[in-house]
């Protein structure tokens, strides 16, 4: 059988087996062992274990673990809605403040907690019914929130990046600065769709507004910004090449409890053990897709596989802008069904070779691949945070929060229209502050 | 019999979250002690960067029955949605077993490595020289820790304890 149908083969058997609810991890597994039993035989068995193990033996994972904890620790504290409320008290007075300060909210969320989900129900707990409250349609109020909840994978720390990082063996470092600009553009092209919605709407920007004092603005700093000091600084740490991405993740996370504690007071063990509790279940279950992906990767190129695929697309030989185009698709396609982390590590190992021998920078096409998978966040059927959204605003109606989202979804792809035609978006930043790529 | 069965297996399957998450907060220890000793006392690391790297496959491996039994392995339930409570109900009984298939392997597995490096005396070849049987413990416990948990949950479906593509914990219904 040819590698390129036997490709096609494991395609379809990984989707049937996925289609039937076996999670991902050992859907994966199972039919990596499968066709290594049947096509090379009953002897690959022995090596489950030990690819198993070799995939999971790196030091640079354990910064998932870590960012994830972290994030768990912040998201259990009222640190999101006294981040909503000072935004809140800082822009009150410039038109369409409340959905700045939402979607602000959002993107500093969603660099504390690095899950895009977290971030929904944090900002979107105290938002979605503070916007509905000022006359803002629903759809907008749910789609603003969902879209502002994706950058969770795109400004750094990202998990999604650090996946990327180590399937690819790209810097890990730099693939978080590379989010920063692209983050902070797909922000501003999202408060300028919802503005200029609610505008056209007929929203009253201003009505009915509280008057805040300096005191009033000033008093909820100290809880605020102690934590975006720690976002900066495992920043600098990671692009100054002072500590690798497993250290700055652990002091990061170690830095973000205590302050937790002191700052919310929280101490008691059962809240701490439910931070736990929901840290633990969300790494383990990141780690074992990690770990049972190497086995299937391992599968594709030992049945030639991967090899086969490349060269086929290379002999296909069609400009690298149509070839940008079908992988974008495919990576569209794949991220509406699968979790980020899945899609990653499937495919960047395949993919990424074909984008860089087209000519394609490495760095460029990871964040080009996390704004695909923003976009599976909030689209049906497996969107994620379109349930966060529809468990935090129950009165909202799911098909509501769809159309809502629907526009948000086209900023997207305007980012990577736009990051397409201009690279420099993502890649100058690394650049400047850490040097040409060698 | 049955019940006492899956109450002992879900009482152990709890029991790896604990050692997983206590696994995860040394984890974050020992690399502060790790960052305090490079960067402030600019000593060298020996054995921290293996231990935790360890400490985060065993956590993995180990606290996977743990994050069975809390439903929390993502999976694709797009099909449960559409179809009978038949077809649904056999749906949930052939994706466990394919699950329990890859779990019996994988501990199988992860046995005979064990094995291996227990009567051979294999050493990591790193200057801490573990004896590596003590991190490959991790498979054979953990894979068939989950594996039990999958037994229990295939008996939970054919006894009819448990609704095929039941809600999960902590997920919006």
């Amino acid at each position: 059988m040819s590698p390129i149908l036997l490709g096609v083969l494991v395609a379809v058997s990984l989707i049937v087996v996925l289609l039937l609810g076996t999670p991902v991890a050992f859907a994966l597994g199972a039919v990596a062992i499968a066709f290594l039993v049947i096509f090379e035989g009953p002897s690959r068995l022995s090596l489950v274990g030990e690819t198993l193990f070799g995939g999971l033996n790196e030091f640079a994972l354990l910064s998932i673990p870590m960012f994830i904890l972290m994030g768990a620790a912040v998201a259990s504290s009222r640190a999101g809605s006294d981040l909503y409320e000072a935004l809140e008290r800082w822009l009150y007075r410039v038109p369409g403040g409340l959905l700045i300060s939402n979607l602000g909210a959002c993107a500093v969320f969603a660099a504390l907690s690095g899950s895009s989900p977290a971030t929904c129900a944090a900002i979107g707990k105290m938002g979605i019914p503070e916007m509905q409250k000022r006359g803002y349609p629903d759809g907008l109020a749910t789609g603003a929130i969902g879209a502002g909840g994706t950058l969770g994978i795109l400004i750094p720390p990202s998990i999604t990046m650090i996946v990327y990082g180590i399937a690819t063996e790209t810097s890990i470092g730099r693939l978080f600065i590379a989010g920063i600009l692209p983050g902070i553009m797909l922000t501003s092209l999202f408060m300028a769709w919802s503005l200029f919605y609610a505008h056209r709407k007929g929203v009253k920007f201003q009505i009915g507004m509280d008057v805040y004092t300096l005191k009033q603005k000033l008093e909820l700093l100290p809880r605020v910004l102690p934590f975006l000091a720690i976002i900066v600084f495992v920043l600098w740490a990671l692009y100054g090449g002072v500590a690798t991405p497993s250290e700055a993740a652990g002091v990061g996370a170690l830095f973000v409890i205590v302050l937790v504690a002191v700052i919310y007071k929280m101490i008691s063990p059962k809240d701490w053990w439910a931070v736990l509790h929901s840290a633990t279940r969300e790494s383990v279950m990141i780690m074992m897709i990690i770990g049972t992906a190497a086995l299937f990767s391992y599968m594709m190129s030992s049945l030639y596989i991967t090899q086969a695929i490349a060269e086929s697309i290379a002999a296909m030989d069609v400009s690298k802008w149509v070839l940008l185009l079908y992988v974008n698709l495919f990576l569209l396609l794949a991220g509406l069904f699968l979790p980020p982390v899945a899609v990653i590590l499937m495919t960047a190992p395949t993919l990424l070779p074909i984008v860089v021998a087209a000519g394609f920078d490495p760095i460029w096409f990871g964040v080009i691949l996390t704004l695909n998978m923003e976009i599976g966040l909030i689209t049906p059927p497996v969107g994620l945070n379109l349930y966060v959204l529809n468990s935090i605003a129950p009165k909202v109606k799911l098909t509501t929060i769809l159309w809502g989202s629907l526009p948000f979804m086209l900023c997207m792809v305007l980012g990577i229209i736009l990051i397409t035609v201009f690279p420099g978006i993502a890649t100058w930043l690394p650049e400047a502050l850490m040097g040409v790529r060698i | 019999m049955l019940k006492k069965f899956n109450y002992t297996v879900a009482t152990l399957s709890r029991m790896t979250g604990w050692v997983a998450a206590a696994m995860i907060v040394l984890s974050v220890l020992v690399v502060c002690e790790m960052v305090f000793v490079r960067y402030v006392l600019r000593g060298s690391v020996v054995w921290q960067t293996e231990f935790v790297t360890y400490l985060l496959i065993a956590a993995t491996i180990v606290g996977s029955p743990f994050v069975l039994l809390t439903k929390g392995h993502v999976n694709v339930d797009l099909l449960g949605q559409y179809l009978g409570p038949r077809a649904r109900y056999l749906v949930a009984i052939v994706a466990t077993v394919i699950a329990l298939g890859f779990c019996l392997i994988a501990a199988w597995s992860g046995y005979t490595e064990w094995h291996e490096a227990w009567s051979n005396d294999w050493l990591s070849d790193t200057v801490w020289a573990v004896r590596l049987w003590i991190p490959y413990a991790a498979m054979p416990i953990g894979f068939g820790l989950l594996s039990l948990q999958y037994v229990a949950d295939l008996l939970a479906l054919i006894t009819g304890q448990e609704m095929p593509f039941a809600p999960k914990e902590g997920e919006p219904v």
